[in-house]
């Protein structure tokens, strides 16, 4: 077969950048842990309180550790039930320390929704009977918003909380 | 001009792909620079 110089030019670079891109997206699957959200856990949608992590007492921020943290949150129409405070109120805004190792534990009773923290790596997809987990190190304090990113019906834009990494 | 005349046999039919080849760097270099920047971003927050 006849290539043309060129051809041969652009082919080894093309090829070559593929090459490049696969060899770092594998070091950071094989060797990083990065993966999808979803583990394939599966959870009765109809019965979420089964599951430990989604009883009522255990939503919200959980402290495991010094700088380790389990913040388990129920993503219904249109609201993210982050737990009640020590009145009874539902909590808001979740507050964790800078610097902070934190998992997330999120599953839906309903339809599909999304846990995007804005400005954060933290965006997965909730699904009904699955459940969604991410961890992730918050190190740049501020205030982020919390906002569902898959259209779950009419009150969909009024779904939103607040993540405060305080220094 | 013998030599020009075999060089031309040899090169007939040979498109010229030189604008081809600036092209393809162009649309590559912004492939490249689109995936690192996607990957810094990823790797910054």
């Amino acid at each position: 077969m006849h290539l043309h110089r060129f051809e041969k030019i652009w082919l080894v670079f093309g090829i070559g950048s593929l090459v490049v891109f696969m060899l770092i997206l594998g070091y950071g699957a094989f060797w990083k842990g990065t993966h999808p959200q979803s583990h394939g856990q599966i959870i009765d949608p109809n019965n979420v309180e089964a599951y430990d992590a989604f009883k009522p007492e255990n939503l919200g921020v959980n402290k495991v550790d010094d700088k380790r943290y389990v913040i388990n949150v129920v993503a219904s129409a249109f609201n993210y039930d982050f737990g009640t405070d020590k009145d009874g109120n539902a909590v808001k805004t979740i507050r964790i320390p800078k610097g902070s190792n934190v998992l997330f534990q999120v599953t839906s009773p309903d339809v599909v929704h999304g846990f995007n923290i804005a400005g954060t790596n933290v965006n997965m997809m909730i699904e009904p009977g699955y459940v969604s987990k991410m961890e992730t190190v918050l190190n740049n304090p501020g205030e982020y918003t919390i906002v569902c990113n898959e259209y779950c019906g009419v009150g969909h834009h009024l779904m939103f909380g607040t993540l405060e990494v305080y220094e | 001009m013998a030599s020009e005349t075999k060089k031309n046999i040899g090169d007939k039919n040979e498109p010229d792909l030189r604008g081809t080849l600036v092209s393809v760097m162009f649309v590559l270099a912004f492939i490249v620079i689109s995936w690192f920047g996607v990957l810094g971003i990823f790797l910054s927050r």
